[in-house]
């Protein structure tokens, strides 16, 4: 409910405000920058994956519509102030913080011009950065030699611990004097705030019910235990153990890098290299249509955060990023532990041998696009008609379908397919221990509690959401097939 | 020449406007007086030395024209995108109201200009902060903290009463301070204190170690920890590779430049022949690579030498000579010698004229050029090949392209009669009078002017009666040719010879 509502929010964002023709935005559109966004977490080499995400609640779609208005206050000034001493500059937005986090927002419309506009921009030495491959570079390069911090970093495996070397760098940037961090480091969401599976408890990662993520994530934690009792054992130097005290403290720092950071490739002097990078900027919240990208202005090192060429931005949407695209829920909730019961890119494993006709299915709900940029498109449709949202995208990428070009769908065939996987469907929702209104009514229970476990039950009603989505969608199919 | 021009006066409407008073007598001193900066609205205070003699400026705001009935031009001064800049001559920062040229617009600004403009004018961030930074003790210390609230009526009063929090903020943000303090406390004590170990522990050492810090000899490595090398590494993944390839050149230029024996190696390698320390040889292994082929070249070549010699050339070119089924061997060629005479060189040849395929290279290491069937029967049709048109002859004969043969005849006898009339003229000629070169003599010109008469061709022709009697009795009907044959007495008279008379 609160999924669709917002969904029609975002049609009557796109489709109000254009009198004249506006490009059809789809939910997964690669956003008009210089960049092509691949999906894959750990891979190295591909370009860009923006990956940002909010303090604790990256909020996945627009929330003015999830909490009203007058919640939304004005961030604290010094949220901006301490990065526009040090040349940071933010136009035409202002930052706003909710009980769900910080949010960027647009503070005057902006045409759809042909050029992409920039919102903010950021000094490259604000940042902390490291490359991906070896030899680590560090910009700004706060590392002093003979640190024993960077032995550590040093010991790090290249390929798969670029979260560990980025925690460590965090930790010690809020040591040293005069950085940046140790005065941003306040807004970031602190332990209880953060809802990254990596500080879940073991009841959180139960009440996932899902347990490959659930042992996925203990693997997690368990390798950043083991990393942080390898390297802050009780015989290291002072400063390295004044930067985490305790596990905790360290597990935050991860939870925090692989959340809030963005691989980009840079260009620093002659050298094109592949960074994490953690920014400032990583107040801007995840959509699956987002506004901006990320672009790095190697003539002054800076990055910026644009618009979307041709975007019509109205005064007080919300400025969202991609974080990941093309990722399912699961991989959302281990990196940057949030879900989206509207994720277009979600897949549920179907068995059996039911297949539905791919372009009824499209046609009546009037997707199109290639398979990889399925969106709805609104001009064929009514205006009225707010059912499509990611989720049934989700469905037409997910369900097994047949298409053998301009073959007919025999209808008989096509009811019997559409049956057995509504039952199959329901065999899913079965099989969890919960209903989706259950859950609903578990989280509306309980107002005050932890975030994780909010996230966590959230997680699994998403899910649930979804999978009822999709017996509604094929309910809508059976009696819109053409005969 | 001092300028006299008229004092222009802007009409003020909030703009910045530039008053500039000149003297307008030119022999008089110049009082110019420039004034510069904003001037509020509707008052414009005018202070120069004038000359009674120069117009009064009027404070009317408004803009003169000649001609009174006009309407007013309402001007707008352009406002310079900022307040200052730097100057390229004199290197300092100027007012852009001075009195240079006008500054180029955006689109003329040097590189990074526009960026660097932009962030200047971003305004800065008013406000007042309530908290303060924890220098990275507290993370998150400054966020303000919310709880999460679903959609749902029980939230509401939570709302109100976070609504009502956020307007006591300043005394909310304390008490929240402290009792995040509070709970926050038990951690941190620990990172405030230092903790000293009292008694040093002396570990043992033995063996390696022991030698290390005694400073005996030792091997560089410890003999427990040692590992022996199981794989080689590629000269890529050596410590002391300095060079990042990656696949990431930006030109082929950049590749490695191919040589044969390299190439080859490399190939050897990869088929599995040859085994390489590494991806790619090393000049070592170039130049065994070029040894050991050298070697081997040397001794296929001297066996094959050996081998010419020992069977002779007919024994061992036999080999390519596929067509040549005779025995080879020494004792037939001497036979054969002492039958016909041939020698060897002799029979080589005839050999080789048997030879079909294989022509040219080298027997030992031959190269297959150019077979050629020399019984092939090349069929030059192609694609287009049709079979001609039938009865060519009669299409073109119906066209009359072609005649045949007799017709031809025929026309070429017609040719011929025309000459036998060309004879007549002959005669004709021949009795005219040669006028021109015996004009001298008086006794000729009589006889030339009866002969004149006669032999004048033009009267001749002139005059019908003398003219039929002539050639009537030649002319009677057009002869065939055979005709003409059988008259004539031999041949040469068809023959066109002037000088005999006829």
């Amino acid at each position: 409910m609160a999924a669709s509502f917002s969904l029609h929010h975002l049609t009557h964002c796109f489709l109000s405000s254009s009198r004249s023709k506006v490009l059809s935005n789809g939910w997964s559109r690669r956003p008009g920058g210089r960049y092509s966004f691949s999906g894959g977490a750990d891979d190295r080499g591909r370009p860009i994956r923006a990956a940002v995400e909010t303090p604790p609640f990256p909020l996945f779609q627009p929330p003015p519509l999830e909490e009203s208005p007058s919640e939304l206050e004005p961030a604290d000034p010094d949220f901006y102030k301490i990065g526009y001493v040090r040349s940071t500059r933010a136009y035409g937005i202002e930052f706003k913080e909710g009980p769900d986090g910080f949010g960027v927002y647009a503070s005057k419309d902006v045409e759809p011009l042909r050029r992409a506009r920039v919102i903010m921009e950021i000094p490259l030495e604000l940042m902390l950065t490291i490359r991906q491959k070896l030899p680590w570079m560090f910009f700004p390069d706060i590392v002093p030699i003979g640190h024993p911090i960077f032995d550590i970093i040093n010991s790090t495996n290249p390929e798969t611990d670029w979260d560990l070397r980025l925690a460590c760098l965090l930790l010690y940037a809020f040591d040293r004097e005069d950085n940046f961090w140790q005065l941003y480091g306040d807004f970031l969401p602190s332990a209880d705030e953060c809802t990254s599976l990596l500080l879940a408890t073991e009841d959180d990662l139960l009440e996932l019910q899902d347990p490959d993520l659930a042992s996925t994530m203990r693997q997690q934690q368990q390798r950043v235990l083991e990393f942080w009792e390898k390297n802050w054992h009780s015989g290291v130097p002072l400063k390295i153990k004044r930067l985490a005290c305790d596990p905790e403290r360290f597990k935050w720092a991860v939870s925090i890098a692989q959340s809030r950071c963005i691989n980009m490739q840079i260009r620093v002097g002659a050298l094109v290299q592949d960074a994490n990078m953690l920014i400032p900027a990583d107040m801007l919240n995840h959509s699956f249509e987002p506004n901006c990208f990320f672009h790095w202005r190697f003539k002054d090192r800076m990055l910026e955060v644009m618009i979307n060429a041709g975007q019509r931005i109205k005064k007080g949407d919300e400025m969202t990023i991609n974080y990941m695209p093309g990722q399912k829920n699961d991989m959302l909730m281990q990196r940057y532990g949030f879900s989206s019961s509207v994720n277009p890119w979600d897949v549920i494993q179907f068995s059996g041998d039911a297949r539905i006709h791919l372009d009824s299915f499209l046609s009546v709900f009037n997707i199109s696009g290639l398979p990889e940029q399925y969106y709805h498109n609104s001009h064929l449709s009514n205006d009225g008609d707010t059912f499509v949202d990611g989720a049934v995208i989700a469905a037409a990428r997910t369900l097994p379908t047949w298409s053998d070009g301009d073959l007919p769908p025999v209808p008989s065939m096509e009811r019997k397919a559409v049956k057995e996987l509504q039952e199959e469907c329901q065999q899913m929702l079965a099989k969890f221990p919960t209903t989706s209104e259950q859950d609903q009514k578990l989280l509306e229970s309980m107002p005050d509690s932890r975030r994780i476990l909010e996230t966590a039950i959230k997680y699994r009603m998403h899910r649930k959401l979804l999978i009822e989505k999709i017996i509604r969608a094929l309910d809508i199919y059976q009696d819109r097939i053409l005969f | 020449m001092a300028l006299s021009s008229a004092t222009s006066l802007y009409q003020d409407r909030g703009l910045r406007g530039i008053v500039s008073a000149y003297s307008g007598k030119p022999g008089y001193n110049n009082v110019k007086t420039e004034f510069f900066g904003s001037f509020p609205a509707g008052v414009l205070q005018v202070k120069v030395g004038l000359d009674k003699s120069l117009r009064r400026i009027s404070l009317c705001p408004c803009i003169k024209c000649e001609r009174k009935d006009e309407p007013f031009e309402y001007v707008s001064v352009e406002r310079p995108p900022y307040y200052s800049y730097m100057d390229s001559t004199s290197g300092k920062l100027e007012p852009a109201s001075g009195a240079r040229a006008s500054i180029p617009g955006e689109e003329y600004w040097p590189e990074g200009t526009a960026s660097r403009v932009r962030a200047a004018r971003a305004p800065e961030p008013t406000g007042k902060s309530l908290g303060s930074p924890s220098y990275g003790k507290n993370p998150g210390s400054r966020r303000k903290k919310h709880r999460t609230k679903v959609a749902a009526p029980e939230s509401s009063p939570v709302t109100v009463e976070s609504s009502d929090e956020e307007t006591v903020e300043p005394s909310d943000l304390v008490t929240s301070d402290v009792v995040e303090d509070t709970i926050e406390e038990p951690k941190d004590s620990s990172s405030e204190y230092v903790v000293y170990q009292m008694e040093p522990e002396a570990e043992e050492e033995s063996g390696y170690q022991l030698d290390k810090t005694v400073g005996r000899p030792h091997p560089f490595i410890d003999p427990e920890v040692k590992k022996p090398i199981e794989k080689p590494l590629t000269s890529d993944e050596l410590w002391w590779n300095w060079r990042k390839p990656d696949k990431e050149q930006w030109s082929r230029w950049q590749r490695r430049r191919p040589d044969v024996e390299t190439v080859f190696l490399k190939a050897m390698a990869e088929t599995g022949q040859v085994k390489l320390y590494g991806e790619h040889p090393t000049l070592t292994e170039t130049s065994l690579y070029r040894a050991i082929r050298h070697l081997f070249k040397d001794e296929r070549l001297r066996a094959e030498q050996e081998r010419l010699e020992r069977d002779g050339p007919i024994a061992y070119y036999s080999e390519w000579v596929k067509g040549w089924k005779k025995d080879t061997s020494r004792e037939a060629i001497q036979k054969h010698f002492e039958e016909t005479g041939e020698d060897e060189n002799a029979q080589l040849l005839e050999m080789f004229c048997h030879q079909t395929d294989l022509w040219g290279g080298d027997p030992v290491y031959p190269t297959v050029n150019y077979i050629q069937d020399p019984n092939e029967i090349i069929d030059y049709r192609g694609p287009d090949f049709h079979e001609p048109t039938p009865n060519m002859l009669a299409y073109l004969k119906e066209h009359g392209k072609i005649i045949s043969r007799e017709e031809l005849e025929k026309i070429m006898a017609k040719e011929k009669t025309e000459q036998l009339e060309m004879t007549d003229m002959d005669e004709a000629m021949a009795q005219a009078v040669d006028i021109g070169e015996n004009e001298d003599e008086g006794d000729d010109i009589e006889e030339e002017e009866e002969e004149k008469i006669t032999r004048n061709w033009s009267v001749l022709k002139s005059t019908p009666e003398l003219r039929k009697s002539k050639p009537k009795p030649k002319k009677n009907d057009p002869m065939s040719l055979e005709d003409a044959v059988k008259d004539s007495e031999n041949l040469t008279d068809f023959l066109m010879d002037f000088e005999e008379d006829k």
